[in-house]
């Protein structure tokens, strides 16, 4: 029994630091009741604290960045792995990895200040012009200073970039080498071991690196806070503003500061986007498990 | 030193002046051989001596170790596959090849047969026939059919490897490469893959890479007994292990050189 205790308390650590931090959020709600509002669209302190709006700010964001970054990253992992020539491989691997180590508010400022023009003043006014005839793409005429969506979706896509391409290039090298031979060996060109051997053997860690990129482009706060315009209001179409929780958290620590009930709201949001984070993460791996066990392990 | 069955129609294949560097080093030296219809030859010899590097030129997958350069030529019904204009990913659908260990794809028993037939975009009517074929000569039909969808990778190691006949079998190739295809099994999914091997020689050319001189014994033909990259000795089976002509090819087949 006391043999197994320590291993006990070190599987434990980090349960603890999860039930820590939900403990002391829970605590700094001080269990205000902020009214059946906290649910709905009307986010207007200290009447309305509606999240709804911010909910769904944040899933707006991270899911087109979420595939984009998906696609990117199969692009690039495959190409490192499959097609380009090792001298070029040394290059872009390196790279790619360290992308990951950017600290996002240097993205911020560097959207901020060098991309959000460009998309203001070229790209949504060429968007507009071109493809307002696709729902969600007319409407309303872009601003001309570029902060919103299209900039938000950008940022997050490169933030998520570095972890999807790594995890999926993994996946993809660890194809048993034999595995690749033979199905060149039946014929199969480059691609199409790829595309039937190499992505089905790695699908447990691409689905992974999904998962993962999710959780990074759910959560980024900084970045998003510089470029999206953070507002308390449902996108009307793709090149509106909008609030993520996590910008929406980090804009107003001050009020919290001054007022239990903000204090209370911010906590609940973060309980929030801590609760979705965490589902998707659990959700995620059960259906990785499921969903793979059966081609990859046999089971 | 060349080695000719007389066999009807020529040669299947016919390995003319072959040799491999690795960089500077010389990994098979000047080898001629030939492979007539229906038959199993194996190529014999001691580790490192060149007979897996030897059947990866007869389907161009020698070129794919990084390093590798290929001279001489390999006819294939009389078309040598290293000329510039063959597609190697074409010499590949026609020459199949079975590894040492079973490479079974992450799928079902009916799609790792039917692999090559998916490449080839046959319709699924064909593809239904000859993953059925390729089963049956394999000799997996029986323990198979009744579950076609189930995992390949939930078979034994020796199923396995029947598997990857039979997706080598199903696109109809009219040679097959056998790569040390026992080396990772049990003595009774051995006998079984020998088994297989005995009855597809009868239709198929068989080219049998293996370190098992017992193996060579119990199926084949003829063997060909290479060294450090050199073809020391071919001849029909019971020649060469009876009157081995060469010291070399008596010391290896009776154990004093492994």
């Amino acid at each position: 029994m006391l043999r197994q205790l320590g291993p006990f308390i070190v599987a434990s650590v980090p349960i603890i630091i999860l039930l820590l931090i939900v403990l002391v959020l829970i605590f700094a709600t001080g269990f205000a009741n902020l009214g059946s509002s906290f649910w709905g669209s009307d986010w207007n302190p200290p009447k309305a604290w509606g999240i709804a709006v911010f909910v769904v700010g944040s899933f707006v964001t991270a899911i087109p960045a979420l595939f984009l970054a998906m696609a990117i990253g199969l692009g690039l992992a495959i190409a490192s792995t499959v097609y380009l020539p090792r001298w070029a491989t040394r290059i872009l691997d390196p790279f790619v990895d360290l992308l990951a180590g950017i600290p996002s508010v240097v993205y911020g400022i560097w959207g901020y200040l060098l991309v959000a023009p460009y998309f203001g003043k070229v790209l949504n006014p060429w968007v507009y012009a071109h493809f307002s005839f696709i729902p969600g793409f007319g409407g309303r005429a872009p601003i001309s200073d570029g902060l919103g969506l299209p900039i938000s979706i950008f940022l997050l896509t490169l933030m998520a970039l570095p972890i999807t391409t790594l995890l999926i290039r993994d996946s993809l090298r660890s194809l048993p080498r034999e595995l690749w031979e033979s199905g060149l060996g039946m014929g199969a060109t480059r691609w199409e071991a790829t595309r039937r051997i190499a992505i089905p053997y790695g699908s447990r860690g691409i689905l992974s690196a999904g998962f993962l990129g999710f959780g990074r482009a759910f959560g980024e706060t900084v970045a998003v806070a510089m470029v999206l315009n953070v507002m308390a209001a449902y996108p009307v179409n793709f090149y509106s503003a909008t609030g993520t929780m996590a910008s929406q958290m980090f804009l107003n620590l001050d009020a919290a500061f001054g007022s239990s009930s903000w204090l209370a709201a911010l906590s609940y949001m973060a309980l929030v986007l801590l609760a979705i984070s965490l589902a998707v993460n659990l959700i995620g791996r059960r259906l990785v498990a499921r969903v793979v066990s059966y081609e990859v392990a046999g089971l | 030193m060349s080695g000719t069955l007389p066999d009807a129609g020529g040669p299947v294949i016919s390995v003319q002046h072959l040799s491999v560097k690795a960089r500077a080093r010389a990994i098979l030296d000047d080898i001629n051989l030939d492979f007539g219809r229906s038959s199993l030859t194996a190529v014999i010899g001691p580790s490192g001596c060149g007979k897996t590097t030897f059947v990866r030129t007869l389907n161009r997958m020698a070129e794919l170790t990084p390093g590798l350069t290929v001279e001489g030529s390999v006819l294939y019904l009389g078309q040598n596959i290293y000329d510039t204009q063959v597609n190697p990913v074409m010499v590949r659908r026609r020459i199949g090849m079975v590894f040492q260990r079973p490479t079974v794809f992450p799928t079902s028993v009916f799609e790792n047969a039917a692999f090559g037939l998916r490449l080839i975009h046959e319709d699924e009517d064909t593809i239904d026939k000859r993953v059925t074929e390729g089963l049956q000569q394999a000799g997996l039909w029986e323990e198979v059919k009744d579950d076609l969808d189930r995992a390949a990778l939930s078979l034994s190691g020796g199923q396995q490897q029947r598997l990857c006949i039979a997706r080598a079998l199903s696109v109809q190739p009219k040679v097959i490469l056998l790569d040390e295809p026992c080396s990772a099994l049990d003595p009774a999914a051995t006998q079984r893959v020998e088994a297989t091997m005995e009855f597809l020689k009868q239709n198929y050319v068989l080219i049998l890479v293996t370190h098992n001189v017992g193996q060579a014994a119990r199926v084949s033909d003829r063997i060909a007994v290479l060294s450090s990259g050199r073809l020391i000795e071919v001849g029909a089976t019971a020649d060469v292990l009876e009157r081995p002509q060469q010291a070399f090819t008596e010391q290896f087949i009776t154990g004093r050189f492994t």
